[in-house]
C-alpha cells in the first residue's frame, strides 16, 4: 500500500530510501525531501506538545493530486516518511499510525545490530523485508 | 560469608537487551581489532576457556549436582541445568553417535544473536563461538577433554543452532590424589 518508504536521519540525509514503481524513483526521491521541510515545520510548531505528549506520528504532511505523505519523527529526531497512494481510501489513519510503529520496531532492531555502525544506511535484509511487506499488502 | 548469602539457586534478573549488545559490542571489537575472523573465532573460544575454568567452579556450588557417571548424564546436566542458568533456555539434546561419545546441543533460540545480522564480508564469523569455549573450559576443569564446535547457526541461514560436543578422553593427572 505505501509506494515510497524513506528514514531520514537526523542531519536530514537519507539512511534508507526505497520506492515500489523503479521508473519513478527520482520523482518520489524528491517528494521525501520537499517533505522534509514541512517535517521540520510541524515540529518547531508543535515542538512543545509533541514533547510533552510524546506524540511522535506527525500525520499527513501534504496531500498531492495522486499521493499522500505522511510523517513521523522519533525522539531522535529521525524522521519517518511515507508516501501513499491516495486512491486508497480504506487506509484510515490508524492503519498509518501502525504501520509507522512496525516501521519504528524494525528501526530500532537494526540499530541493535552491533555490525550497524549509526549513521551508515541501512542495509539489513530484515529491515528490507519488513519494508516489502509494507508496500505488497494489499487492502 | 556474605558472598555466599546472595548467590542463591535462583537465577536474578537481568536485561536481555543489555547482555545481547554487551557480547555484540564484544565482537564487533574483536573484528575491529583482528585481521580476519579466524582470529576472532580464536579470540572468542580463548575468552570462553578462561570464562569456563572459572564459571564451573559457580555452577558446582550453585547446582548441587553430583558426578556424572557417563557422558550421557553430563550432557543432560549441560543442557538442562546449566544453559538453563545462565543463558535461561533449555537446548535439546540429539544425534547420539553410537559409540556414546558425540552430541548435538540443538539451540531453538540463541539469546546472544537477537537483533544481529551477519554482515557479507563477516561470513567466516562464527559469532557465538564463546560459548563453545566456555563448555570446553568448564569440562576440562572436571577432568573432561572435550571438542565443541557450531555446527549450523541461525546466522548463517540455518533453521536451529546447533552445537557439537565430541568427547576426547578423561583427564586422568588432574584427578586429585585419594580419589578412585
Amino acid at each position: 500500500m505505501a509506494v515510497c518508504v524513506a528514514v531520514i536521519a537526523k542531519e536530514n540525509y537519507p539512511l534508507y530510501i526505497r520506492s515500489t514503481p523503479m521508473e519513478n524513483e527520482l520523482k518520489f526521491h524528491y517528494m521525501v525531501h520537499t517533505s522534509l521541510d514541512v517535517v521540520d515545520e510541524k515540529i518547531s510548531a508543535m515542538g512543545k506538545a509533541l514533547v510533552d505528549q510524546r506524540e511522535l506520528y506527525l500525520g499527513l504532511l501534504y496531500p498531492t493530486e495522486d499521493y499522500k505523505v505522511y510523517g513521523y519523527v522519533t525522539n531522535s529526531k529521525v524522521k519517518f516518511v511515507m508516501v501513499v497512494d491516495s486512491s486508497n481510501t480504506a487506509l484510515r489513519d490508524n492503519e498509518i499510525r501502525s504501520m509507522f510503529r512496525k516501521l519504528h520496531n524494525s528501526y530500532t532492531d537494526v540499530m541493535c545490530n552491533p555490525f550497524y555502525n549509526p549513521g551508515d544506511r541501512i542495509q539489513s535484509r530484515a529491515f528490507d523485508n519488513m519494508v516489502t511487506s509494507m508496500m505488497i499488502q494489499v487492502c | 560469608m556474605s558472598r555466599q548469602a546472595n548467590r542463591g539457586t535462583e537465577s536474578k534478573k537481568m536485561s536481555s537487551e543489555l547482555f545481547t549488545l554487551t557480547y555484540g559490542a564484544l565482537v564487533t571489537q574483536l573484528c575491529k581489532d583482528y585481521e580476519n575472523d579466524e582470529d576472532v573465532n580464536k579470540q572468542l573460544d580463548k575468552m570462553g576457556y578462561n570464562i569456563g575454568v572459572r564459571l564451573i567452579e559457580d555452577f558446582l556450588a550453585r547446582s548441587n549436582v553430583g558426578r556424572c557417571h557417563d557422558f550421557r548424564e553430563t550432557a543432560d546436566v549441560i543442557a538442562k541445568v546449566a544453559f538453563k542458568m545462565y543463558l535461561g533456555i533449555t537446548p535439546s539434546i540429539t544425534n547420539w553417535s553410537p559409540a556414546g561419545d558425540e552430541f548435538s546441543l540443538i539451540l531453538e533460540n540463541n539469546p546472544l544473536v537477537d537483533f544481529v545480522e551477519l554482515p557479507d564480508n563477516h561470513s567466516s564469523l562464527i559469532y557465538s563461538n564463546l560459548l563453545c569455549g566456555v563448555l570446553r573450559g568448564a569440562l576440562e576443569m572436571v577432568q573432561m577433554a572435550v571438542e565443541a564446535k557450531f555446527v549450523q547457526d541461525t546466522l548463517k541461514g540455518d533453521s536451529v543452532t546447533e552445537i557439537r560436543m565430541r568427547f576426547i578422553r578423561r583427564i586422568e593427572d588432574n584427578l586429585p590424589a585419594g580419589e578412585e
